[in-house]
């Protein structure tokens, strides 16, 4: 077995198909208008710091920061919604869940059902516009929560009942 | 046995803290048992313990004001009162009993509340006694459910008590479904109840047979100064004295020894530096030592026939820790830099439900061949903590390069903005430019040979450090999930971090900078089952 072990390793080809499923789309919608909500608090923290808070003499290095951070927001506001919605997938079999997230960094998570503890859906406010709705399965580790964000709210109750359905089938404490 | 609350005996147990139950109707051995009779003796011992500092403040410095109802002795007086009625309040409310299935404890005085442990979720029991509870011949047990949940202590039973509970309760849980406890185990609970004499030592863990792990030898003595941990003792203290000396040279102000305070100053600081330095050593040498005494006093690992590992060690202090061994799911052998000069190591093992942050420190600084070989036996299999680990190749190691070098920006650019602001000399910056870079290369060299990954028929094994080296070793089984992280400087090179999920320890074991495919591979060969859809 163990040489076999490291023979195995050492063919070193395998690689991970990605989830199956896209998110809503409604969600670059979603996320844009979060990041809209959150640009124009900044937008107008910027301007009162930069219009009564610092003395004139910083102005030379404080107008190309007060830009920067502007022209920042709007590129979370315009292109990163598009970019995490290419990014972001899930999946979701009899055996294990599989999901994928992030945009500039990246993130897989993957756990198998028979240690899943939990399985909670969240849908805020903003959410609800949109129709939307968040799961999170955790495990019986701190670190392995596993969240699919912004799926269609009949999706996320389909794959929530299921996903109890199933996990309520194993035995054990699953740790 | 009677029934049990007049439940159906397959019903689970209720789960969680429950308020003002109504006691459920008991038989002889589900009797509401208290604590110790001695306990009347030990919270007043422990809380005028706690409050002896503003006691005796209170005493000296009160007792200077005349006639205020607050003015010392009386005072002091009152406060002992209320550290005895307090004491005897707890174990007056306090009482505990065992039913079929579960480990109730009720307490409070105004505020009733019923704790309930079910039996076969105990993970670990342990038993600890301070000075204190060992004159008076008691221990404090704690006993471990939950994963995270808090853990359930009776504070205090005899030592006697205390070890038949440990071994009932850990036997118990071995045939949770029988519901009998005369087959259970031999000392039976009836012993328990009525109980408050102590029949010489403690019990053992019955008839189990009982393999010894380790055993402490004092030939490893000599590692307890390169400890980090006791250097920071010796700061601490040495703190302490440095604000003392600071105290006395007020003296100097005394304008009569003025003149002369200089000239000795000048002459003494030499030699106060040495003294400093050599008290230090002294003191390193002298509180390590102790404290690896104190400590590790008579350790000894065992792992007994019916599963359970157990841990008893301490000079003062006895602790005894068990822990059922299917919840230990891996250990993590450490080398501090110091330690790993003098070829030491340390060993931990990770385990679900201890509480602790899942960490037990199960073996003192000792020779790095203990540790393997103790570690081997703890995870029973060999080779996992002495195989040599796959490296990462070569992007992993420029990662680690580049992450030294940030440090020689920092320093450059510190030394650079120094020498221009206090007008140093100009050659200084380029200096800490070769010095600085010529380390960090050395570092960065250290900390690629020792990341790496492994895995055997029952472990994946994790090693990283640089200039103190770590590996973990996790059971497969142990293993809940995976998080594959890539930033956007790993992915351009085909590397990740990946990180095993587990209940144990600090709930997650980290591989930095592992090449994408090793850790597919690695991945899907330690739990198959999650991976064998999305391959």
């Amino acid at each position: 077995m163990g040489v076999a072990t490291t023979r195995a390793r050492n063919e070193g080809s395998v690689t991970l198909r990605d989830p199956a499923y896209l998110v809503d789309p409604a969600a670059i919608r979603y996320w844009a208008l979060k990041s809209l909500v959150s640009g124009l608090i900044s937008w107008v923290v910027i301007f009162v710091v930069y219009s009564f808070v610092i003395p004139d003499s910083w102005r030379v290095w404080a107008a190309p920061l007060a830009i920067a951070l502007v022209l920042w927001d709007l590129v979370e506001l315009a292109v990163v919604p598009r970019w995490r919605y290419r990014v972001h997938r899930w999946e979701v079999t009899t055996s294990a869940i599989y999901t994928r997230s992030g945009w500039f960094n990246r993130e897989q998570r993957i756990a198998p059902l028979s240690r899943v503890q939990t399985v909670d859906s969240e849908r805020g406010p903003l959410m609800r516009m949109f129709k939307l709705a968040s799961i999170t399965v955790t495990t019986a580790s701190a670190a392995g929560p596993l969240t699919i964000s912004c799926l269609n709210t009949d999706v996320a109750d389909r794959v929530v009942a299921d996903l109890t359905a199933i996990t309520s089938r194993s035995e054990g404490d699953a740790t | 046995m009677t029934e049990d609350a007049g439940l159906p005996p397959n019903s689970p147990p209720p789960q969680g803290p429950a308020y003002d139950l109504p006691p459920p109707p008991v038989s002889a051995i589900d009797d509401w048992q208290r604590l110790s009779k001695r306990n009347i003796a030990l919270y007043p011992v422990l809380s005028i313990g706690n409050l002896a500092v503003p006691l005796v403040i209170a005493f000296f410095i009160g007792g200077r004001g005349e006639g205020r109802f607050f003015s010392g002795p009386w005072f002091s007086v009152v406060a002992v009162l209320a550290a005895v009625l307090f004491g005897i309040v707890p174990w007056l409310t306090t009482r505990y009993r065992i039913t079929d299935t579960q480990l109730q404890v009720r307490r409070g005085l105004l505020n009733r509340k019923v704790l309930t442990a079910p039996l076969d979720r105990v993970r670990s029991v342990d038993l600890e006694s301070g000075i204190v509870h060992r004159v008076l011949r008691l221990s404090k047990v704690s006993i471990g459910t939950g994963v995270d949940s808090s853990r359930i202590d009776l504070d205090a039973l005899t030592t006697t008590q205390a070890a038949q509970l440990q071994s009932y309760l850990l036997a118990r849980k071995q045939s949770p479904a029988t519901g009998s406890t005369a087959t259970a185990h031999p000392i039976g609970m009836p012993s328990l109840a009525n109980a408050d004499v102590d029949t010489g030592s403690p019990a053992r863990g019955g008839q189990h047979q009982e393999t010894e792990l380790a055993r402490i030898n004092w030939s490893w003595l000599k590692f307890a100064p390169f400890s980090l941990a006791s250097l920071v003792v010796v700061a601490v203290v040495g703190g302490f004295g440095g604000q003392f000396i600071g105290d006395i040279s007020v003296d100097e102000q005394f304008s009569a020894v003025e003149g002369g305070w200089d000239w000795l100053a000048g002459q003494a600081l030499v030699v106060l530096v040495l003294a400093g330095v050599v008290a230090v050593i002294v003191g390193w040498l002298l509180l390590s030592t102790l404290s690896y005494v104190l400590t590790w006093w008579n350790l000894r690992l065992t792992r007994s026939g019916d599963g359970t590992l157990r841990l008893v060690r301490g000079l003062f202090t006895t602790k005894t820790t068990t822990v059922e061994e299917s919840k230990v799911r891996g250990v993590v052998m450490t080398q501090p830099a110091l330690l790993r000069t003098v070829k030491g190591a340390e060993l931990s093992t990770l385990s679900t439900g201890v509480g602790n942050g899942g960490t037990t420190q199960v073996l003192p600084p000792c020779p790095r061949e203990v540790a393997i070989s103790v570690g081997h036996s703890v995870l029973e299999e060999e080779g996992s903590l002495t195989q040599v680990l796959a490296q990462h190749g070569k992007w992993a190691r420029r990662r680690c390069h580049v992450r030294a070098q940030w440090g020689t920006v920092f320093g450059v650019v510190a030394s650079g903005v120094a020498t221009y602001f206090f007008a140093l000399p100009v050659w200084l910056p380029a200096a800490v430019f070769v010095g600085w870079a010529a380390l960090a290369v050395a570092l960065a060299e250290a900390s690629y040979k020792h990341l790496g990954h492994g895995i055997t028929d029952q472990h994946v094994m994790s090693g990283h450090g640089t200039l103190g080296v770590t590996r973990e070793v996790l059971e497969r089984s142990g293993v809940i999930g995976w998080v594959i992280r890539q930033s956007f400087f790993q992915r351009r090179r085909g590397l990740a971090t990946l990180v095993a999920t587990t209940a144990a320890g600090s709930e997650s074991v980290q591989i930095l900078d592992i090449p994408l495919p090793l850790a597919m591979s690695l991945a899907r060969e330690a739990t198959p089952e999650a991976f064998e859809s999305f391959v």
